[in-house]
């Protein structure tokens, strides 16, 4: 028998929704560290029309995970070079954790 | 609901992005002490509570068992730091079974695509 | 050409965010930008620990950080706040504190939250690494 316990809330994993709701026209998602998981085909959380065609992922972090060969089709890979130059082409950048 | 995003004046106000619940972690009281530091400095300032940051906000918190503050107490001195405009997603209050007459403070709640509006309509922006 | 700020609050080794920072700073060196300053807040602060000994065959993210502020001409600010709640002190606070060691050396240097509103406000770019 086992006494489990619990020390974030039921929605601390809500990342990807609150994302979402921050997610304006013309705004484009980088999928770097852990979260290179969501851009493996039919991850939870990212299968929205909201970021179809404005989403990449780093590929020195999903290389590093194993996941360069499983990247879904639609998503982008973006080596560091171009993360830089998506920062030069949006004035802001906006980190979710 | 309101939409008052837009508003000119308010396009080079600092946004600050709170979505950590308080006592938990420092983030929230991290992110409200640059609120209050920027306009100290006389910047314009608003929060946005978004997530499990709504419940920043609510009514009824108290210090913790080893006498941690909390951020209730910071919350109440907005005011002294005109610090006014307080965004609130109607949605993650709705995801958690609460409502705006839970809240320690008055808002304005906005709808998804008013907290996207928000935050396009604001360059200077920080997440906590 | 863009001047940058980086706002580290992940701790070195715990997660890779710190990690993430400094790559991205050198990656945007490599392409012609300025890293003007990194403001390490939260427990991003215990990366200027001049106290940390990794093993040999990891990356030293202290002396890295310490050879971009030589190389880069780039600040590092450590936020006193969250540093000195965490045991992230220079001699000059020690002192204050009367506490009997220190923590922190240049070319890193204690600040205060205003000097993260300032490079939000004068920098190009800011951008954040979370832990």
């Amino acid at each position: 028998m086992t006494l489990h316990l619990i020390i974030r809330t039921p929605h601390s994993s809500g990342i990807f929704a609150d994302l979402l709701d921050a997610f304006a026209d013309g705004d484009y998602l980088l999928l770097i560290e852990d979260g290179c998981y969501a851009a493996l085909p039919g991850a939870a959380g990212l299968d929205d029309a909201v970021v179809a065609g404005r989403i990449g992922v780093l590929r020195e972090d999903a290389e590093s995970r194993g996941l360069l060969a499983r990247v879904a089709p639609s998503i982008e890979i973006v080596d560091m070079d171009g993360f830089v130059a998506l920062t030069e082409r949006f004035p802001k950048s906006l980190s979710w954790f | 609901m309101t939409d008052t995003t837009q508003s000119a004046s308010s396009s080079e106000a600092l946004l600050i992005v709170l979505r950590h619940p308080p006592h938990g972690s420092s983030w929230l009281r991290e992110g409200i002490d640059v609120a209050l530091v920027a306009a100290a400095f006389g910047r314009e300032v608003e929060l946005l509570f978004q997530g499990d940051g709504v419940f920043a906000l609510l009514e009824g918190q108290a210090a913790g068992a080893l006498d941690q503050k909390g951020t209730h107490p910071q919350l109440k001195m907005l005011e002294m730091y005109d610090i006014e405009r307080l965004w609130v997603s109607q949605r993650d209050l709705d995801r958690r079974g609460l409502t705006v007459d839970d809240l320690m403070l008055p808002v304005t709640t906005l709808d998804p695509d008013g907290v996207a509006a928000l935050h396009a309509a604001r360059p200077l922006s920080l997440i906590f | 050409m863009l001047s940058y700020a980086l706002l580290v609050h992940a701790a070195p080794y715990s997660t890779q965010g710190a990690l993430s920072a400094l790559r991205f700073a050198e990656a945007a060196i490599a392409r012609g930008h300025r890293v003007e300053t990194v403001f390490f807040y939260h427990d991003g602060v215990h990366n200027a620990s001049t106290l940390m000994a990794p093993p040999q065959d990891e990356v030293h993210l202290g002396e890295r950080w310490k050879r971009l502020g030589e190389t880069a001409q780039t600040a590092l600010l450590v936020c006193v706040a969250a540093g000195l709640r965490r045991g992230i002190v220079d001699g000059t606070e020690a002192t204050r504190h009367d506490l009997a060691q220190y923590s922190v050396e240049p070319p890193f240097e204690l600040t205060g939250i205003g000097q993260l509103v300032d490079a939000v406000l004068t920098h190009d770019r800011l951008i954040t690494f979370p832990p």
